[in-house]
């Protein structure tokens, strides 16, 4: 799930990782192209907004180009990049949190969600999600929306297996819980 | 009152997929590329940090100047000192311990001899 290239797409995206390593602007940009999607699934599952999501993909992207002479090719870039990923995510969460204190984002911005959804259940959802830690939001999101498995959502965030399947168990609580217990008091 | 809704963990899945879905659109993505490619190019964004590293930057030559400046000043004086201190080494005839040293030395030499011619 991590990694969006296969067999020989991998042995394709390790030579364009070779060229960039040598250089290449052309085959950093390839490398853009490849994996910037899964990077903003990655980053938005930790940050609370789309922009800051957004923010995040660059700063991560910047922070893989200054870093990629000291990726071994052999390993597989995916994972390697959506742990800078994470990182850059969890660091722009946390001077979002310098900064703002505890006031949560009462105006975020969502402009690809679902028009089915209705507005009160986005802003409840939102609600609860906060309650949640940056981790086991990160979690609960790469594993369910994005797909991960525990082992990849463990080598992304830098923690044991088993803390992501914990984080996950106890997620998936706290949002049954938050948002029944917010629809009960309605 | 319970929200059947929420009952199931399904549910929230499906309200969770719906809150973080991604763009779908191809030309979010190309205009989101660009704006990587750009922001690699010119080496990050223009945030404070930015900023500060900036202003350090000419702080840091100006205090290279300010350590420079002072170390010449302490140099110059150093050897202002070291040529006072020669000049007057220089221009004192005899050293007024040397003198004193001399005279109370000759003393006894001077009555040996007045005593020496007064005894022949």
């Amino acid at each position: 799930m991590l990694a969006p290239v296969d067999g020989d797409g991998a042995a394709t995206e390790r030579a364009i990782v070779v060229a960039a390593q040598r250089g290449s602007d052309e085959a950093f940009g390839a490398l853009v192209r490849i994996h910037q999607r899964r990077a903003y699934s990655v980053v938005r599952a930790i940050v609370l907004s789309h922009e800051d999501a957004e923010d995040a993909v660059q700063e991560g992207f910047l922070h893989a180009h200054r870093a990629l002479d000291r990726f071994r090719p052999d390993q597989p870039f995916g994972a390697w990049l959506y742990r800078i990923m994470a990182n850059a995510a969890l660091d722009l969460v946390r001077r979002r949190k310098v900064r703002d204190a505890d006031e949560l984002p009462e105006n975020v911005a969502l402009p690809f969600r679902d028009p089915a959804e209705s507005g009160e259940l986005r802003e409840r959802l939102q609600q609860a999600l906060t309650h949640l830690t940056d981790r086991q939001r990160a979690v609960i999101v790469l594993h369910d929306v994005e797909g991960f498995t525990h082992g990849e959502i463990g080598r992304t965030l830098g923690i044991p297996e088993g803390t992501a399947r914990s984080d996950l168990h106890h997620a998936r609580a706290t949002l049954r819980r938050l948002l029944q217990n917010i629809r009960s008091n309605s | 009152m319970i929200d059947d809704r929420w009952s199931r963990e399904s549910d929230v899945t499906d309200a969770l997929r719906a809150h973080y879905a991604a763009p779908t659109d191809e030309r979010y993505w190309d205009a989101l590329e660009a704006r990587i490619l750009a922001h690699v190019a010119r080496g990050g964004n223009e945030g404070w940090w930015s900023a500060l590293a900036e202003m350090a930057r000419p702080a840091l030559a100006a205090a290279a100047i300010l350590v420079l400046v002072a170390g010449a000043a302490v140099v110059h004086t150093h050897q202002l000192d070291a040529r006072n201190a020669y000049a007057s080494v220089i221009s004192a005839a005899v050293p007024p311990s040397v003198e004193s040293a001399a005279r109370v030395s000759s003393t006894p030499d001077g009555d040996a001899t007045v005593n020496y011619i007064l005894s022949h």
